[in-house]
């Protein structure tokens, strides 16, 4: 109890010192915090961008698709599911997908597609469905034969809003499944490869042309809060109590990009290492001023008893005070910082729009990550730079100390 | 060699070698002496005579080259750098030339400090601290910071600091050097004054008339040995 005494009213002995020692704390912990946050915020807004387009936080496959799609492993009486789904605590959404493969033609131009099936109204709840359409209107609410053509789908086809365009594939009974379809619109996902391919019906015409009434191949979930995802998979697992069904969240069925996301977060650390740096040059100079000023005093201090280790804590609990400020601080300015460049944003140099979705700033964001990592830096490092003085005043031989000036 | 029951420091035959840039230096050479309890005792001796390196190893703050020291029949020559920390804190009470207080810490905090760190209980750390405040003519002061006193009302509470855990030795190093000489007198009279009543032993290390006056006993020293020891009654 006395060392901290001794440790906090030794602080203010030399303000002009600790004060440039606290800012530099402070302002390591400031700079590391924003841009965490920064980082944070620009990640999750295009991880969000990623899942809210098209993927969804959380899919529900029957068990096996993910691995070998096939049209049989489907999800079957999808509207039960999608009720209990929804009943989920986190759940914001939630929408049903029929995919399959097949040849499309239009006039004497034909292409092998990918063909997705969508409820419009919840496809457009979950992911912004009809943001994306770049020429006609979006599926009628009931269906009625209408085929929305990706962006280059629709070049190679050279289709047209009105064309018709023929679809043959075969369906789940084994018959022959074609049909004739109005082209209603054209649409721009943001992933051209994509859109190269990819041809949607309405869900309901879908499982018509296929004979595979009432079964979907995919749920997709939005959850309320992105960094909710993973409790509210467990919650969705533990309600379906499924073993046919699989759910899993984005990182685990868009892998490759969970990835490569990660990697890119990772550059962070980068900051983080130079915030070590400032901090350890600043903190190791005061301290070392501070022991060489106070040699006498703690030559004194061992002479009349105080054990080795009392001083190593007096030098190491005056290094931790002046980081606990700077970090206190630090909270209190980075906090509303990152907080206004949420609001506000910082716009880009160059702007573009993905999947409907366009950008134009870079955002911060507000989270508990980007105080705790800079603030457990600050403090480690000022800490680990401070054993060496900290050491040396503990090992003062104190007649020696005694006779310094 | 061990000390009979009222001896209070034995040396035996104590060397002390320095190496100033390489070339050794004899600051100590060969000291015999016992010191009794209860006794105020003036170490002098010209500078580079070993005053304050004999008082440093004889108090554990050095370690000598050579010979013995017991201290209130322990022998403090051999023990560790933490058993000497444990015995210098519950046996010996130190005065320096400039006060050495803590600056940070209130009259009253570095009067308890020892006390804390032998883990005396608050009230009765409280009890001795305002005692001894008026035995050292410094009621009222217990509040204010080293800065905000006098340097012989500075002595006053390092005098009050040594001796209010109740050591068996008091080690003064130039107590009155810093001071004028009507403070001086004052601060070695109330010395002599508890030394009488508490019976703890005094041992100065000292150029000062003054001491050399009031001591009971005076030791001279020249060049690392003893060159006269003279007891007064």
């Amino acid at each position: 109890m006395l060392s901290l005494k001794i440790a906090w009213r030794n602080i203010f002995r030399q303000k002009r010192r600790t004060l440039l020692t606290v800012l530099t704390m402070l302002g390591g912990f400031t700079l590391s915090a924003i841009s965490i946050g920064w980082a944070d915020g620009t990640y999750n807004r295009i991880i969000e961008m990623f899942t809210r387009n098209r993927l969804g936080h959380i899919q529900v496959h029957a068990k096996g698709y993910l691995d070998k799609p096939s049209l049989y492993k489907n999800i079957k009486d999808y509207g039960d599911v999608g009720k209990k789904i929804a009943e989920t605590k986190g759940v914001m959404s939630w929408t049903p997908r029929f995919f399959t493969a097949g040849l499309a033609s239009i006039e004497d131009k034909s292409m092998g597609v990918q063909i997705v099936g969508i409820d419009p109204v919840r496809e457009n709840e979950a992911t912004r469905f009809n943001k994306k359409i770049i020429e006609g209107d979006t599926f009628s609410e009931k269906a009625s034969h209408q085929a929305i053509l990706g962006k280059g789908l629709a070049k190679t086809l050279k289709a047209d809003i009105g064309d018709e365009v023929v679809i043959i594939s075969q369906a789940a009974d084994g018959s022959i499944a074609n049909d004739l379809y109005t082209v209603t619109a054209i649409l721009e996902s943001g992933n051209m490869t994509q859109d190269r391919s990819t041809l949607y019906l309405h869900l309901k015409d879908a499982q018509e042309l296929f004979v595979l009434y009432d079964a979907v191949h995919e749920i997709a979930i939005i959850a309320e809060e992105l960094g909710q995802v993973d409790e509210v998979t467990e919650r969705i697992r533990t309600k379906l109590d499924n073993p046919e069904l699989k759910v899993a969240p984005w990182q685990e069925f868009a892998r490759s990009f969970y990835i490569a996301m990660k990697a890119d977060k990772e550059g962070a650390w980068i900051m983080l290492f130079v915030v070590i740096l400032i901090v350890a040059i600043g903190v190791l100079n005061t301290v070392l001023m501070n022991v060489l000023e106070r040699t006498r005093e703690y030559g004194t201090l061992r002479a009349i008893g105080t054990a080795p280790l009392q001083i190593f804590r007096l030098v190491i609990y005056e290094v931790a005070m002046m980081a606990i400020i700077g970090v206190i601080i630090g909270t209190i300015i980075s906090i509303p910082a990152n907080y206004l460049l949420s609001l506000q944003g910082i716009p880009m140099p160059e702007q573009f729009t993905y999947g409907g979705i366009e950008f134009t700033h870079y955002y911060s964001e507000v989270n508990l990550h980007s105080l705790y990592l800079p603030a457990i830096t600050v403090v480690l490092s000022a800490l680990i730079v401070s054993l060496y003085p900290a050491t040396r005043a503990a090992r003062i031989a104190p007649a020696k100390a005694l006779r310094s000036q | 060699m061990e000390n009979k029951n009222n001896d209070l420091i034995v040396t035996h035959s104590l060397v002390k070698t320095y190496q100033d840039n390489g070339i050794p230096v004899k600051a100590v050479r060969g000291i015999d002496l016992t010191i009794q309890k209860g006794e105020f005792t003036a170490i002098v001796g010209p500078s580079g005579s070993g005053k304050t390196t004999f008082l440093n190893i004889i108090s554990g703050l050095d370690v000598p080259t050579d010979g013995e020291v017991w201290l209130a029949g322990k022998k403090i020559s051999e023990m560790s750098g933490s058993e000497l920390s444990d015995f210098r804190r519950d046996h010996i009470g130190f005065i320096f030339q400039a006060y050495n207080l803590i600056p940070v810490l209130t009259v009253e905090e570095n009067i308890e400090y020892i006390m804390l760190l032998q883990g005396v209980d608050k009230e009765e750390r409280h009890r001795r601290v305002q005692k001894i405040l008026t035995e050292v003519g410094l009621d009222g002061y217990a509040d204010r910071l080293p800065t905000k006193l006098s340097g012989g009302q500075q002595q006053r509470v390092a005098v009050a600091r040594a001796i209010v855990s109740q050591p068996s030795l008091i080690l003064a190093d130039e107590p009155t050097a810093n001071l004028d000489s009507q403070t001086g007198v004052e601060l070695l009279d109330m010395m002599r004054e508890l030394n009488k009543k508490s019976g703890i032993t005094y041992v100065f290390s000292t150029h000062d008339r003054m001491i050399m006056e009031r001591a009971r006993r005076l030791i001279t020293l020249k060049d690392g040995r003893i060159d006269s020891d003279e007891t007064r009654e």
